[in-house]
């Protein structure tokens, strides 16, 4: 038997109280870092800061001193029912610029938490699994009620079936009226059912040469296209995902020939921005935010001062089907928020928040996507007070509808280019008088084979 | 072993061409202010190129550990060896996951370590399956259907065309070498493998020779044995027999001449061939004993009862005294059988039926005659029946034409005498 000599054995015996004693040593300073650790966080919690992502200005392209208020307000209140948390933003990036800062910070890893996403960006960033996607936190959620939105304007926060954004702000599409204009001509405001057939009626009442120049210097319509057109009359012109586009069905056609029609009473004369502001036009599609900020001091001054003005529905093909484009400002969630509690009671307090979004009445121009914020009588009083007292008003009956009935434009990033190749490839038609449906069909073609390049 | 390390040399540098490739062409994007025209042209990026290099670098670092272990520090190790190339698998697949399925030529590098250390296991081909199917599904084309995955290609177009081909050309040629290279190993171990089989099956057929050659051999000798024992045999009885029968055939023959003229003569001439005819039967005895295999390890008597009596006394608790005044006790084999016997069958007697507690034995030579007691303190017997072994002790003590006498009144005693040859005058 090999038996360890007796010293061999006691320095073991050593090594080993050594090792017992660094064992020892090590976890009474670990549990002594734990406890201060502890002790140091009970009392200086951490502060967590949720990044929110936004543009200065107005989505939809008018001025905005106010810009900031809304979400000034927001995280106000926010930061005092969450106590330890702040929510910061960066200020001062333009709507123009809002696209690339946004992407550098996805490049980056920095994405906001929460942020506000251009229609551009939306389908892109969907598909590319930066959004989170927001149906399991709506389902959780029993505070939130996604029937509060109007239905079209959830949809335009949605992509392949699931929900990645919520409507912060929208505004439809509306037609302005030259009251003035219509009265001189002896003609009754159009009704909020009024068809394509109404509008050609005045339009050709309206078209003539008053200075007898020889051309014709009173128009009907400035700015309106058989793309407004179709979308009145509820055409889809792309698919939501931006694969395929659908020009040549009967709808589009007919939304052709129509716009030809008025464009033909003008004779060949060009409308311009100058003859609309002049008041010698009586419609132009314009935007509910438009409405509301040339409607309100100060900005009504600068423009259309020597005419009575108000907005209607758009008209449509048949009566009562009057559909509107509806335009949103949606937000979303980053999918790699560390924060998806915090982010979703932001962006809930955002886009759900009674107090918040009725301040889209007081501070911005467009309207709110909750229904009952919408349809309020608080609504309608702030709306009514910065109007110019006597000016019968836009009803919000009539708002209610055209936001129920809206339609939305897809928004997959080639949407624009893809609408302006259509539009040169239509106006073509015109030009050569070429066989309508031949031209769409070939049109269509050329517009697929775009998308899909 | 070259080959091993120049694969994974390729795959680290292709991985890490990749990661930060990705993060300098993020970076380049980022100064150039064209992200968000980067990112309508992809469909996916990796959120984190840092962290992603990170990732990799520390899973190329596990990778080089494990090639350490199996290739220097535990060479021979098959359990550390399967541990290692297990742990490469998932490294491997970790590392695809994190390119993003970008690239799936490590799994190759990782088949051809499997190939070469686990040739002949099972587990090697479960692993090569893991692998080799997962190179063939795991490619980027094919992932590519389920979107969200990142493209290198995507990044490589965001340069200028010089770049772009120069970037593909670094890449593909990297690409391919692995492929090549791997391919090349693979030959190169399957051809080994043949050369091995080849060298066996050549040794077996040596062997196979060898073996017929030992059998013959075997065969030789043992014929050889027989012959040299028949002639040791012949010899001995040319030796002995012949050259006593001779003798005693001439004196006879001598008699035969003399006897009428002679009786005198005639009965010395007798008596010598007597003489010469007991020397040839002790001639005979010695040379069948010295052809007996078992002569040479026979005990001697005195000793042979030495460990009758130890045998006996160390399963019993009787007392056994053993007495011998010769030291030698050499006797003829017979002699010798006899007396071991005709002790055994004494002892046994007076324990079985005597139930003796002692037990003397005693061993004498007076002049030619041994004289052998047994005696125990045991019952004894009033009357001697035969069928209590004495039968069979007079019977021996006969044959070798002694006596036996036995007494039961005190104890039983077995006393014999037996004429022991050695003390006759032929000797």
């Amino acid at each position: 038997m090999k038996v360890f000599p007796r010293r061999d054995m006691d320095r073991k015996a050593e090594r080993f109280q050594v090792k017992k004693n660094y064992v020892a040593g090590a976890a009474l300073a670990l549990a002594l870092a734990a406890g201060g650790g502890a002790l140091y966080m009970a009392a200086h919690p951490r502060e967590v800061v949720l990044e929110f992502g936004m543009f200065a200005g107005s989505n939809w392209d008018v001025e905005n001193p106010n810009s900031y208020t809304i979400i000034d307000q927001a995280i106000r209140e926010f930061e005092e029912e969450h106590e330890g948390v702040k929510v910061h933003y960066y200020s001062g990036v333009l709507k123009d610029d809002y696209s690339e800062w946004l992407s550098r910070k996805l490049l980056e890893d920095e994405m906001p938490d929460v942020f506000m996403v251009l229609d551009d960006d939306f389908n892109l960033f969907s598909s590319m699994g930066v959004m989170k996607n927001l149906d399991g936190l709506m389902e959780k959620d029993q505070d939130f009620d996604q029937d509060a939105y109007y239905p079209i304007t959830l949809k335009a926060g949605e992509y392949g079936g699931h929900q990645y954004a919520l409507p912060y702000e929208t505004a439809p599409t509306l037609m302005f009226v030259n009251k003035t204009l219509l009265e001189q001509e002896d003609i009754e405001m159009p009704s909020a059912d009024w068809t394509w057939e109404d509008m050609y009626e005045i339009c050709r009442k309206m078209a003539k040469d008053t200075d007898g120049d020889g051309t014709t210097d009173q128009f009907g319509t400035y700015n309106y296209s058989w793309i407004d057109a179709a979308y009145s009359n509820g055409e889809q012109l792309f698919d939501m995902e931006g694969q395929q586009c659908y020009l040549a069905g009967a709808g589009v056609s007919d939304a052709i020939k129509f716009a030809a029609r008025i464009s033909d009473l003008n004779n060949g004369q060009k409308v311009s921005q100058e003859d609309f502001n002049s008041g010698n036009v009586a419609f132009t599609p314009m935007s509910f935010a438009e409405y509301r900020n040339y409607k309100t001091y100060p900005y009504k001054i600068k423009k259309y001062k020597d005419f009575q003005w108000d907005c209607i529905t758009v008209p449509s093909a048949e009566p009562g089907k009057n559909s509107s484009v509806v335009e949103c400002l949606l937000m979303g969630i980053s999918n790699r928020t560390r924060h998806e509690k915090l982010a979703w009671e932001f962006l809930k307090k955002l886009t759900y928040d009674e107090g918040i979004q009725m301040n889209l009445f007081r501070y911005s121009q467009g309207l709110s996507a909750l229904r009952h914020i919408t349809n309020s009588r608080e609504a309608e009083v702030i709306v009514l007070s910065n109007m110019e007292s006597g000016a019968s008003v836009i009803s919000m009956e009539t708002l209610n509808n055209v936001m129920e009935n809206g339609i939305i434009t897809p928004k997959f990033a080639k949407y624009q280019q893809a609408l302006s190749l259509a539009d040169s490839e239509i106006s073509k038609i015109f030009d050569e008088n070429g066989d309508i449906d031949i031209t769409l069909k070939k049109t269509q073609r050329t517009i697929n084979s775009y998308l899909k390049g | 072993m070259v080959f091993r390390t120049a694969l994974l040399t390729i795959n680290v540098i292709v991985i890490l061409f990749i990661v930060v490739f990705i993060y300098i062409t993020t970076e380049k994007i980022r100064i150039d202010y064209n992200a968000r025209d980067f990112l309508g042209s992809v469909t996916a990026i990796p959120w984190n190129p840092m962290q992603n290099i990170l990732r990799c670098g520390v899973l190329l670092l596990v990778l080089l550990l494990s090639f350490g272990l199996r290739e220097f520090a535990f060479r021979g190790n098959v359990k550390i060896i399967g541990c290692s190339l297990g742990l490469d698998v998932v490294v491997g697949y970790l590392l695809i996951y994190y390119l993003d399925f970008n690239y799936t030529g490590i799994l190759l590098m990782i088949s051809a370590n499997i190939l070469f250390y686990l040739q002949d296991r099972k587990e090697a081909y479960l692993l090569i399956a893991v692998t080799v199917g997962g190179y063939l599904l795991a490619g980027h084309d094919l992932m590519d259907i389920r979107s969200g995955l990142y493209s290198l290609i995507d990044y490589i177009q965001y340069f200028d065309l010089p770049t772009q081909q120069l970037c593909l050309i670094f890449y593909n040629a990297l690409n391919s070498l692995n492929i090549v290279l791997f391919a090349v190993y693979c030959i190169y171990v399957i051809s080994r493998q043949r050369e091995t089989i080849k060298e066996v099956n050549t040794l077996y057929d040596e062997l196979e020779n060898v073996n017929a050659q030992l059998q013959e051999y075997a065969q030789m000798v043992e014929k050889m044995t027989q012959t040299r024992e028949r002639n040791r045999l012949a010899r001995e009885i040319h030796d002995t027999i012949g050259h006593v029968l001779t003798e005693i055939v001439m004196g006879l023959d001598a008699c035969l001449t003399i006897v009428d003229i002679s009786p005198e003569k005639t009965k010395h001439q007798l008596e010598m061939i007597s003489e010469v005819a007991r020397n040839g039967i002790k001639d005979v005895r010695r040379s069948v004993n010295a052809l007996r295999p078992d002569s040479l390890e026979r005990l001697n008597l005195k000793f042979a009862i030495q460990k009758m009596i130890s045998d006996m006394t160390g399963v019993t608790d009787v007392k056994i005294y053993f007495f011998c005044d010769d030291v030698e006790l050499k006797f003829d084999e017979d002699e010798e059988m006899a007396i071991y016997r005709v002790v055994q069958e004494s002892v046994t007697n007076a324990m079985r039926h005597g139930q003796a507690s002692t037990i003397w034995i005693t061993i004498k030579k007076q002049d030619s005659v041994v004289k052998l007691q047994i005696r125990d303190n045991g019952r004894g017997c009033k009357e001697i029946k035969s069928g209590f072994g004495t039968k069979h002790i007079q019977e021996r003590i006969g044959m070798l034409g002694g006596t036996v006498g036995f007494d039961g009144s005190h104890g039983f005693v077995v006393n014999a005498e037996i004429p022991i040859r050695w003390g006759e005058t032929y000797d």
